[in-house]
């Protein structure tokens, strides 16, 4: 049918695809092929299809109409999961599936497990022995026998990619790998990256992080509202230009916002040597009225712990915590109370209540505020609920809706938003725009802007380096439970940052800085 | 869309009427007031049990055990006001005290010591029936006064059997609590997901709690309904009757995964329930079928409800939770 089959050089090649769920159109007649050996990313916002087309080619969903040959086989449109993988097309998806009670190996073989003849037991000298080889092929810091509930958010996800490596793959899929990454960590994954592309791997890369797709990716296609709007060559990349492609319009960022402005005036809160063995130590700080205060360091140096004892989660073995100038003893009741407000790192895990109405996750929140002798008046609560559809312009703007349902970036909304339409004193945020595109970036950063103008004072955990050199009045440098350096006034570079935040020493430039 | 919309909301109260035409066709003696009423009369004890046992599975639990503590109960009443002679009102409050405490031993171990709710109450069905077998000394025993207390199970008021009153009470205190009090805001969200509950100042412990002794509580109090109007007690006297209950919840749209549930749906639920047991008793099926019904429609229940409201051991791991795969959703 096509000439471009017999092109030895492509490996996939999608064309005409169109999708649509019940009569809403995702994909539009989208055309899109990856070479052999390519690191090629896949960039749009949140809604652009991205993740339809990866259903589509992994045979998650089938598509309505349009062809796709991969690897010289043409693929029917109700092909399976399961056909695709036989065909060599792994994906490597953000939430990760392994089974956190069985080995490395175990993960890697599931499925596949390699038998004994005869009996047809699984043979796990064997697999043992295979998934070292394979660990130790790529130089990955892992032991065949480790159970993954051992392993960091980081060594699994390298498990993930071996599970992919022993099939065969010829094609991964990586959808925001680098989401629950720190800044050392993504750069080993992209070495790794090169190295598969070395092996003859290709590699489809979806981030909302421009850095990275900048950094890595030999051709980028951008999709916008379902449709493909470009294909950028390695000369052809620049952040910017993506930007403007998947926004449809080039985005503004205020140099001046990136040079640190200390803020002056009453200490809100103030920490004192606050400690938890294994956890932190000695955390000092005093936040001050209407500061944005951020939290660096690497994944596991203790930035997550010490917000969740100052709001009341965790206790703390010593140290002291005074709000407003009073000592206070954390507890989460007490801290609602008080005017503090949370939004935890792990959104779906922690912030959301999937399965029910926007209404009443907001509401819940605000219990004291909707209900009177515990009665809750509906109206009430449906009133706050359009408060924070305005306020942080959720969409669909439907009360009614699962918050399960809505997107990444609007579901952050809505766990940012339960707290706004409180009479808030103090936001803590810990990673406020993980997985979330860069429109609702940047309204997520406006709005912890104008808080902090309002007098809010704003604590930010953060991995994303430029969100925090972006945001914050100040910055505190965790590594291992301790903060190792404070940056206060002038201008910082992320790789200041970085390098403190690794060990000053270790710190190189990392070339996707 | 509207009308679809109306299907929707209202197919349980379709589903009642459907299987009402039907059996009324099927059998000429379905419509009579006789029949109709003994219909209510045993479904009321299944609806005022679903009224708490329904906190058990909206915060994400389960109670087996409202089946052991109905029958207990009403040895415990029969003990209060025939053996030690106390007056009926304190024999009644004796009797409901013993379902809180019940329900507050479930409800602790089974949020504070972590084991499975399913666990916890299913030991709590096999002790408890060890208890009523104790103070029943295993016999069946026939309760024929104070005739104030057989009044509540076999008793009418304006033509109506007592017991309807006492559901129905208990239907509204209930759907008040779930959809109109903190309490129940705190229990959906302790079942949709206690981590985040937590983090918005709720003790998804002490909710749990609450739950157990709400469910406990019902149940006690349909045991005495029970014995009342049965006029009997004895240790075996609601034997599965907790299945019948799980029945009503779920066909009444209670997701078993937490997080979701409609006390009028119990209510539904029940007198589906209710009907189809009466229908097969008369079709003359015999009784030795009636679990394998109740079993058929626990599952297409379960099935049927999955398409509205998906349990969570049914969601794959969310894979693509940015674009929803979902019409009408555009981000």
């Amino acid at each position: 049918m096509s000439d471009d089959r017999k092109d030895p050089d492509i490996l996939l090649e999608c064309r005409h695809i169109t999708k649509s769920y019940s009569g809403h159109v995702v994909l539009r007649d989208v055309d899109f092929s990856m070479k052999r050996a390519e690191v090629h990313a896949l960039v749009g916002e949140n809604g652009a299809g991205k993740s339809t087309m990866i259903k589509i080619i992994t045979g998650v969903t089938p598509r309505n109409s349009g062809e796709i040959v991969f690897d010289g086989h043409e693929i029917p449109i109700d092909h399976s999961k399961q056909a695709a993988l036989d065909l060599g097309i792994a994906v490597i998806y953000q939430e990760l599936s392994l089974i956190p009670g069985l080995t490395v190996a175990q993960n890697i073989y599931l499925g596949k497990e390699p038998l004994r003849a005869g009996l047809r037991l699984i043979n796990h000298r064997k697999m043992n022995a295979d998934a070292q080889t394979l660990i130790d092929q790529y130089g990955f810091p892992l032991k065949a026998t480790s159970p993954i509930e051992t392993l960091s958010i980081a060594h699994r996800q390298l498990v993930e990619l071996l599970k992919a490596l022993s099939t065969n793959a010829k094609l991964i899929i990586m959808d925001e790998p680098t989401s629950c990454l720190t800044s050392t960590e993504s750069s080993q994954l992209f070495e790794i990256i090169h190295q598969l592309r070395a092996n003859g791997v290709s590699v489809l890369y979806i981030s909302h992080r421009m850095e990275e797709v900048y950094a890595l990716s030999d051709r980028v296609t951008v999709l916008r509202d379902g449709k493909l709007v470009a294909v950028l060559d390695k000369e052809q990349i620049t952040p910017a230009e993506i930007i403007r492609l998947m926004i449809g319009r080039a985005l503004e960022v205020d140099e001046t916002k990136r040079r640190m402005v200390k803020k002056q005036g009453e200490a809100v809160l103030e920490v004192k040597d606050l400690t938890s063995v294994g956890r932190f130590y000695d955390i000092s700080f005093k936040l001050v009225k209407g500061e944005i205060l951020g939290i660096a360091g690497l994944v596991g140096a203790g930035r997550t712990e010490i917000v969740r004892a100052i709001y009341g989660i965790d206790p703390y073995d010593s140290g002291a915590v005074l709000f407003d100038g009073k000592a206070y003893k954390p507890s989460v009741n007490k801290a609602i109370a008080s005017g503090f407000g949370f939004v935890p790192e792990d959104r779906r895990q922690q912030g959301i209540l999937g399965i029910i109405s926007m209404t009443r996750n907001i509401g819940l929140t605000n219990l004291d505020q909707v209900s009177k002798a515990s009665w809750v008046r509906d109206g009430k609560e449906m009133a706050l609920c359009h408060l924070g559809i305005d306020l942080l312009k959720i969409k669909p703007n439907d009360p009614d809706i699962n918050v399960g349902n809505l997107s990444g970036g609007n579901q952050q909304k809505v766990v940012v938003g339960k707290w706004l339409v409180r009479n808030l004193k103090v936001l803590i945020i810990d990673e406020p725009t993980a997985g979330i595109d860069i429109g609702a970036k940047e309204e997520l950063y406006a709005t912890i802007e104008h808080l902090a103008e309002e007098g809010v004072s704003v604590i930010c955990v953060s991995s994303d380096l430029p969100e925090l050199t972006r945001l914050a009045n100040r910055i505190l440098v965790l590594r291992e439970g301790r903060i190792i350096k404070e940056f206060s006034e002038g201008s910082v570079t992320e790789e200041e940052v970085l390098r403190a935040s690794s060990g000053i020493l270790e710190g190189g430039n990392h070339d996707n800085q | 869309m509207t009308i679809n919309k109306v299907l929707k909301r209202f197919r349980l109260l379709f589903v009642l009427l459907l299987l009402m035409v039907v059996l009324s066709f099927l059998s000429p003696y379905f419509l009579t007031q006789q029949n109709l009423s003994n219909v209510l009369w045993s479904v009321c004890v299944i609806a005022i049990m679903c009224c708490g046992a329904i906190y058990a599975p909206i915060t994400g639990g389960i109670d087996l055990s409202v089946g052991a503590v109905a029958a207990l109960s009403g040895i415990i009443a029969n003990y209060m006001m025939n053996v030690l002679g106390l007056p009926l009102w304190l024999s009644l409050v004796i009797t409901l005290a013993a379902g809180l405490l019940i329900g507050l031993l479930n409800g602790v171990v089974t949020a504070k010591f972590r084991v499975p709710a399913f666990i916890v109450t299913m030991a709590a069905m096999t002790w408890l029936y060890g208890i009523a077998m104790v103070i029943s000394q295993g016999s069946m025993i026939t309760i024929l006064q104070p005739a104030g207390f057989l009044v509540i199970g076999g008793g009418k008021l304006l033509g109506f059997p007592v017991p309807i009153y006492i559901m129905v009470v208990c239907v509204i205190l209930s759907h008040l609590l779930l959809r109109y009090l903190t309490y129940g805001r705190r229990a959906l969200a302790v079942g949709a997901n206690d981590v985040t509950a937590k983090l918005s100042g709720i003790d998804p412990d002490r909710t749990r709690i609450g739950a157990y002794m709400l469910s406990s509580f019902t149940a006690a109090l349909a045991g005495i309904v029970l014995a009342s109007l049965s006029q009997q007690a004895y240790a075996g006297a609601a034997k599965g009757i907790e299945l019948a209950v799980i029945t009503a919840l779920v066909v009444g749209g209670t997701s078993l995964a937490g997080g979701s549930g409609s006390v009028l749906g119990a209510l539904v639920g029940a007198l589906i329930v209710g009907f189809i047991e009466n229908g097969l008793n008369l079709l003359n099926i015999p009784a030795s079928y009636h679990p394998i019904v109740t079993g058929v429609v626990i599952l297409l229940a379960l099935i049927l409800n999955t398409g509205v409201e998906r349990p969570k051991w049914l969601h794959m791991p969310a894979r693509s939770t940015k674009e929803p795969a979902k019409a009408g959703v555009p981000s």
